[in-house]
């Protein structure tokens, strides 16, 4: 039985060497993250300012009450 | 390596590299420095490599400011952006669904905790990309054995991340991303592939 295991992970490796991943060079970036081991989901972005102005708009319009 | 085995070999680093690039660009639009490096990407003629050289060419050609106006659009707009890249979504039409709660769980059992300045629910496609880069690599503790690996990419991520990727490719604001687009569904193509010889 683990040798059939054996075997279907030697497939498997032998296909991702083939699969095209070797080629893919590109340094650092693909050397990949700086981040944390935590920080398992997306950072704040700059680009999430608009969602930051619908919070303030409904804070003020709560705010008159 | 047996698949019952916690330990990952040079293709596994590879993929984890390759799950750690989509996050990077799903996350955020590149910056120039990371654009100049994906512009010096190469790949070979498998689906895959043809579709990194296709990234490349593109960032080659393109703009930051023009990538970073794609992503908005793609993915910010006003309220929301042209795509909702959330497993919940995809898979309910809504956010914050059963999708996620499972997600969650399984986050929690691998020792996989939300950043707490994160505000974005966890099934976000960056975020999984992540997760399974961190698996792989044993960033969250052991690495993932290649069958521990094979249930989290079919519970949470085969179920939805091609057509995200698709549907990334034909997006109306996609240009670089619709390269990207096709580089995710390649890439999940040989994830499918090389998880159902297990």
């Amino acid at each position: 039985m683990s040798g059939k295991r054996d075997e279907d992970t030697g497939k498997r490796r032998d296909f991702l060497k083939l699969a095209g991943f070797a080629a893919v060079t590109g340094g650092g970036l693909l050397a990949g993250g700086t981040k944390p081991a935590e920080a398992a989901v997306e950072p704040e972005t700059p680009s999430h300012g608009y969602r930051e102005t619908e919070h303030v708009k409904a804070y003020y319009k709560l705010a008159r009450f | 390596m047996a698949p019952g085995a916690a330990s990952y070999g040079e293709e596994d680093v590879l993929r984890a590299r390759f799950y750690r690039l989509l996050s990077h660009l799903l996350q955020a639009p590149p910056k120039v420095e990371d654009i100049e490096l994906l512009a010096g990407m190469t790949g070979d003629s498998t689906p895959l490599g043809e579709a990194v050289g296709g990234v490349a060419r593109v960032a080659a050609g393109i703009a930051p400011a023009t990538i970073a106006r794609e992503y908005h659009n793609l993915f910010i707009g006003l309220g929301r952006g042209e795509l909702v890249p959330y497993g919940s979504y995809y898979l309910t039409g809504f956010l914050h669904e059963k999708p996620l709660a499972k997600l969650r769980a399984d986050l929690i059992r691998h020792g996989i905790e939300r950043a707490p300045e994160v505000r974005e629910p966890e099934d976000h496609i960056a975020a999984l990309c992540e997760a399974m880069a961190g698996l792989i690599l044993g960033e969250f503790g052991e690495p993932a054995t290649l069958d521990d690996q094979k249930t989290f990419f079919k519970t949470h991520i085969a179920p939805w991340a091609k057509y995200f990727f698709t549907d990334l490719e034909a997006a109306k604001s996609a240009v670089f991303y619709a390269a990207v687009g096709r580089a995710g569904v390649a890439f999940m193509e040989v994830e499918e592939t090389a998880f159902e010889m297990l």
